[in-house]
């Protein structure tokens, strides 16, 4: 068992995440909440095209529907948060199985073009469905309180966060290695191929749309509770460019990458958090980067560099396989 | 009747705009196979480099047409070096998020360059901006110049597939690029070319939306998409079919900003989009021939 397995660093991690209250500062906490949220996205989205291969662009859309769901639920049916926070993942899950639809006929660009449509529509609804969404201006979501628990708001969020991550980090670490994760990249790898083994394209879009849709709608619901507010600016284009570059930058097609492309995207986000521009131009030739010399990631890196680095069920094909021990044929000739 | 034709000359030039902008997706697309989503903001960034030599410089139009032109086509080039060369080999979702990436570069350096003018700059126009009446109907002569640059550009660009040589070269990799290999066509020069030419329309297209619509680092996105609408409407492929579903795009947005609400002008070409790519996913024009199995 090598020191440095994907398990013991995933440990040594969460153990980290776990001691952070204790000595972190307040602007430091809400970095680490936010990077504990964008772990949550970055898996959902992982499944959805590093393992299913979809290349979906509504995440962004479903991770303000999330956050505008649960908040308003709180706001004009005054439902309490720990109904609403479910609820409000369980309608991200609802329409993140309504794009499936569409998605078993498109594939490609297509899908990526209709998502795209999608995810400007559901901007634009809240930015324009005034009575219901507050408009652009956003509104303010009435904060949780852990009453009976000793424990600030701040710090409650982020343990809450932290112990959402680390069940759908176990969850789809399962569903991975399962069956499921295996007609996933199957149908990846080749729809006509996958069809014939047997898988249903069908189901396993939707069960991949909805899944991340699920990841997406918690991680919103977690994050209007972080800001306390809620505004249709944070889930455009730029939203779903982060989410993309993190699964690019942590490795697509592996949880562990999600969670660590997650970490180092918010890092490089907040402190560049002055300059827009700077921003855009970073995350932009970070993205190319990844893309065009790195395809595996920070994952694949590991993987290469780190023995022992044992990855379940490989997602991307960067790793070349050993060449085949050559037959000489000297050998072969001095065959009796 | 003044509603109608009013809506109906706003929505055909715009239109014309976003089929120039989908004639650069499809030359790319028809020639590489590539989507390019960096379009849009190749023609913002083409629209502030004509401002910067328009208005800072002093320049003439026509230089500052030129000078967009050549830059689009420098920045397709250069990008296809830099980025894409290598990426000839992989699949969809690499190039697609190499190409998303290279918009936010050009998104985040236009920011960095023009950004600080006040986000918003505006170009001067052409011609007289007082709309003119002939009978009933109201004219906006910018408009009419947009729409009138727009088909020349359109019909130059139809001549240079037609007639020159790195047109024909084109056309003959997008039928068949084995056979183009084989009389000595080097196909890794088509794909510079296509990026180059894409986003040399793309800079012609800005140079004529920058009058009407202002200028700001985030104007890119919104051609692209009804871009790439207008496109897939044509079915990816085809450069009248891209000419046909961009003025398609134009017309039904601006109907339907004008006769439903202002608000529905935004949303109507997604509408339409989710429309189409659930009815027939493969274009409009697709609809008269065979499916090919």
């Amino acid at each position: 068992m090598a020191l440095f397995s994907r398990r013991n660093v995933l440990a040594i991690l969460l153990m980290f995440a776990l001691v952070v209250p204790a000595f972190a500062n307040a602007y430091h906490l809400f970095v680490a909440n936010l990077i504990v949220i964008y772990v949550l996205l970055a898996i959902g989205l992982n499944i959805l095209v590093g393992y299913a291969g979809q290349l979906a662009f509504a995440n962004a859309a479903m991770f303000g529907i999330g956050a505008y769901g649960p908040a308003l639920l709180q706001v004009h049916l005054s439902w309490p948060f720990y109904l609403a926070f479910p609820a409000g993942a369980m309608v991200a899950m609802a329409v993140g199985l309504m794009i499936s639809l569409p998605a078993l006929r498109l594939s490609g660009l297509y899908l990526a073009l209709s998502t795209l449509a999608f995810a400007q529509f559901a901007q634009w609804v809240f930015l324009h469905w005034d009575t219901m969404t507050f408009g652009a201006g956003g509104f303010k979501s009435p904060p949780i309180s852990f009453a009976p628990l000793p424990l600030s708001k701040p710090v409650g969020l982020y343990y809450l966060s932290l112990i959402t991550a680390v069940c759908v980090t176990l969850f789809a670490q399962n569903v991975v290695a399962s069956r499921i994760g295996r007609a996933f990249v199957a149908v990846r790898d080749s729809e006509i191929a996958a069809q014939s083994l047997g898988v249903d394209l069908l189901k396993y879009k939707a069960l991949a749309f909805g899944i991340s849709g699920f990841t997406a709608g918690l991680a919103g619901g977690l994050y209007s509770q972080l800001l306390n507010f809620v505004s249709p600016e944070g889930f455009d284009l730029f939203q779903m460019v982060i989410q993309k570059s993190m699964i690019v930058v942590g490795g697509l097609g592996s949880i562990a990458g999600s969670a660590l492309g997650a970490a180092a995207i918010v890092i490089i986000l907040e402190l560049l958090r002055e300059a827009k521009g700077a921003q855009e131009v970073l995350f932009g030739a970070v993205l190319i980067f990844f893309v065009t010399f790195l395809r595996g990631g920070i994952v694949g890196m590991l993987r290469q560099h780190l023995r022992g680095w044992d990855e379940p069920l490989r997602g991307t094909r960067t790793v070349k396989a050993k060449p085949a021990p050559q037959v000489r044929f000297d050998e072969k000739e001095s065959l009796p | 009747m003044l509603l109608f034709s009013y809506l109906l000359l706003g929505g055909l030039t715009s239109g014309a705009l976003y089929s120039l902008v989908a004639l650069g997706l499809v030359v790319v697309n028809k020639s590489t196979g590539i989507v390019n989503f960096a379009q849009g903001e190749l023609f913002m960034f083409c629209g502030f480099l004509a401002w910067t030599v328009h208005v800072q410089f002093g320049l003439a139009y026509p230089f500052a047409f030129l000078a967009a032109i050549a830059g689009g086509f420098v920045l397709g080039v250069v990008t296809d070096r830099v980025a894409f060369r290598s990426l000839a080999k992989t699949d969809v979702v690499g190039l697609v998020l190499a190409t998303v990436g290279l918009a936010f570069v050009l998104r985040g350096s236009a920011r960095m360059i023009w950004g600080g003018k006040g986000d918003y700059l505006s170009f001067p126009p052409i011609t007289s901006p007082e709309p003119i009446m002939v009978g009933t109907i109201m004219i906006v002569p910018q408009q009419m110049a947009a729409l009138a640059g727009a088909l020349v550009i359109m019909l130059a660009f139809a001549a240079f597939f037609r007639f020159s040589r790195a047109g024909k070269i084109m056309r003959a990799t997008a039928d068949n690029a084995k056979a183009a290999t084989l009389v000595g066509i080097s196909i890794q020069n088509v794909y510079t070319l296509a990026f180059g030419t894409g986003a040399a329309i793309a800079g012609a297209a800005a140079v004529l939306a920058a009058p009407l619509s202002l200028l700001y680092p985030d104007m890119g996105f919104a051609f692209f998409i009804k871009g790439f609408a207008a496109a897939v409407l044509g079915g990816l492929n085809s450069l009248s079919g891209a000419v046909v579903g961009g003025l398609l795009v134009g017309i039904v947005e601006s109907m339907a900003g004008g006769y439903i609400h202002s608000n529905m002008m935004e949303v109507a070409p997604f509408v339409l989009i989710m429309l189409v790519l659930i009815v027939c996913p493969t274009g409009i024009l697709s609809l008269y021939k065979a499916r090919d199995v």
